[in-house]
């Protein structure tokens, strides 16, 4: 447990956002005049607060804890074999010593200018989001799609590097490549990349040059996949990823968190450590559609 | 002390990633079962949750705290993100069956019992409550409604049911915090 003091205690106002923060969530208004008021004490009083959260939880409840469904079980268990095949190359791009950025003195500058830059570039490449919905969501696809198991071997090859899976994987029938286009956000400044998808093993791999260097305690880059056969205010998260500071160039793994029937576009942006669920697009990096 | 299972997964041991859901699926899916607005939800919540929780493994450092508090913490974080983002209607929409499941254990008999110290602390610290602040955090935290949905269910000013839901949890807080000084002061002799 951490050790802030009554000295250090943050204002009635700050701790009001932060108890609404981990009972039921901010709004973005709400959220943008946290980020303003941030400091290490709140992030110190919001982890405090969000573990006294989840241990009443669990300290209060009074009905029985329910078994996991047979169906989503299983299912579990293949992402489980997935997230196993293919973590290996998140962590060699994550586990590496990060720089600190510059602390953001000026995020207010330009805002304006930036959310409209991004505002364009949503609506010039997802012009399909406009479209109505599905009419019922997407059920959990057969498993065709997972990757094969690899092998038992007594003596195991050295993994392939994210590059060599990336090359491989363009090299495969039916993979596509999306160009990204980077936003006016300070960390897309002279970036170049893209994204190589395989929609049958619903594998795909980031590839970054020139994108900012980023301090993984203070926020970490996310994809998102826009599939057409989902809801379309709900991208499925592609995983969080980190850039090193001795990196002009990475790539990245992509790792669904559910089945991609028809990635229709690839965006990345940055959020706080360990990713959201649903990104507020308030700092959106690169964009690409697929032809 | 054997690792337990998050630092296996962050050790890269392949098994510990399905025993993971074998120890914490049940509890996995009975938040997301009370925090989601439909079954399909919760499914789909709670795959999203154990991805996160296996890449969340490395930061799990259990001088801060139990294992099982930090997969709630993850859940929950998750959880809240999804019900605010949907700007959906809380899961449950009937005031009846809201204020009845308003009923807290007695500290202690807690059927999701867990014997960790910072869960044995939150018991303790709720039990010395008052009952409106009890009321509001279990609203809020257990039946994920809103400060203003608690507000018009219990008929109270949303700046009461704020009061109530900050002094609860920070007396929650507080208590935690005391528990591991003392925990940690002992530990250094």
């Amino acid at each position: 447990m951490s050790e802030t003091g009554p000295e250090n205690q943050p204002d009635e106002a700050m701790i009001d956002l932060l108890v609404k923060q981990v009972t039921e969530g901010l709004s973005p208004e709400e959220q943008r005049a946290l980020d303003i008021l941030d400091s290490a004490v709140a992030s110190e009083y919001s982890r405090d607060l969000e573990r006294a959260a989840a241990a009443i939880t669990l300290a209060a409840s009074t009905s029985p804890l329910e078994s996991l469904p047979a169906a989503l079980k299983a299912r579990l268990e293949e992402q489980a074999q997935d997230f196993v095949a293919h973590r290996r190359p998140v962590e060699l791009v994550s586990d590496r010593e990060i720089a600190r950025p510059k602390p953001p003195t000026d995020t207010r500058t330009g805002a304006a200018g930036w959310y409209a830059a991004a505002a364009c570039l949503l609506l010039a490449l997802f012009a399909w989001l406009r479209s109505p919905p599905p009419a019922k969501p997407v059920a959990q696809a057969p498993q065709a799609t997972q990757a094969p198991a690899a092998p038992v071997v007594s003596t195991p090859p050295a993994p392939p590097t994210p590059a060599e899976e990336r090359a491989a994987l363009l090299a495969q029938a039916g993979s596509i490549k999306v160009q990204l286009t980077p936003t006016k956000d300070p960390a897309a400044a002279g970036v170049t990349g893209d994204v190589v998808w395989d929609p049958v093993t619903q594998r795909g791999f980031l590839h970054f040059v020139g994108l900012k260097p980023n301090d993984p305690r203070l926020q970490q880059y996310q994809t998102w996949i826009f599939d057409g056969g989902r809801d379309k205010r709900y991208p499925v998260d592609g995983g969080i990823f980190d850039v090193p500071a001795d990196s002009s160039e990475v790539i990245v793994p992509i790792h669904a968190a559910v089945p991609v029937r028809l990635a229709k576009a690839f965006a990345v942006t940055v959020e706080n450590p360990g990713g959201v669920v649903v990104s507020a697009q308030h700092h959106v990096v690169a964009l690409g559609a697929a032809s | 002390m054997n690792p337990s299972v998050l630092q296996r997964i962050a050790n890269g041991d392949s098994n510990a990633v399905r025993e993971c859901i074998d120890q914490y699926g049940a509890l996995v899916w009975s938040l997301a079962r009370r925090l989601s607005r439909t079954a399909a939800d919760a499914q789909d919540a709670t795959q999203d949750i154990f991805l996160q929780i296996w890449r969340s493994a490395a930061r799990f450092d259990e001088s801060k705290g139990s294992e099982k508090v930090f997969i709630a913490m993850i859940a929950r974080r998750r959880l809240i993100d999804r019900l605010r983002k949907s700007a959906a209607e809380p899961p449950m929409d009937s005031s009846d069956e809201v204020l009845e499941s308003v009923a807290w254990s007695d500290p202690g008999s807690g059927s999701t019992a867990d014997t960790s110290i910072e869960v044995a602390q939150a018991m303790q610290a709720l039990a010395e409550l008052r009952p409106d602040q009890r009321q509001v955090l279990e609203l809020g935290l257990l039946q994920g409604l809103t400060q203003s949905e608690i507000a018009r269910r219990l008929g109270m000013p949303l700046g009461t049911v704020k009061s109530c839901m900050r002094r609860g949890l920070i007396r929650v807080r507080e208590c935690m915090r005391v528990g591991a000084k003392q925990i940690s002061g002992r530990s250094d002799v």
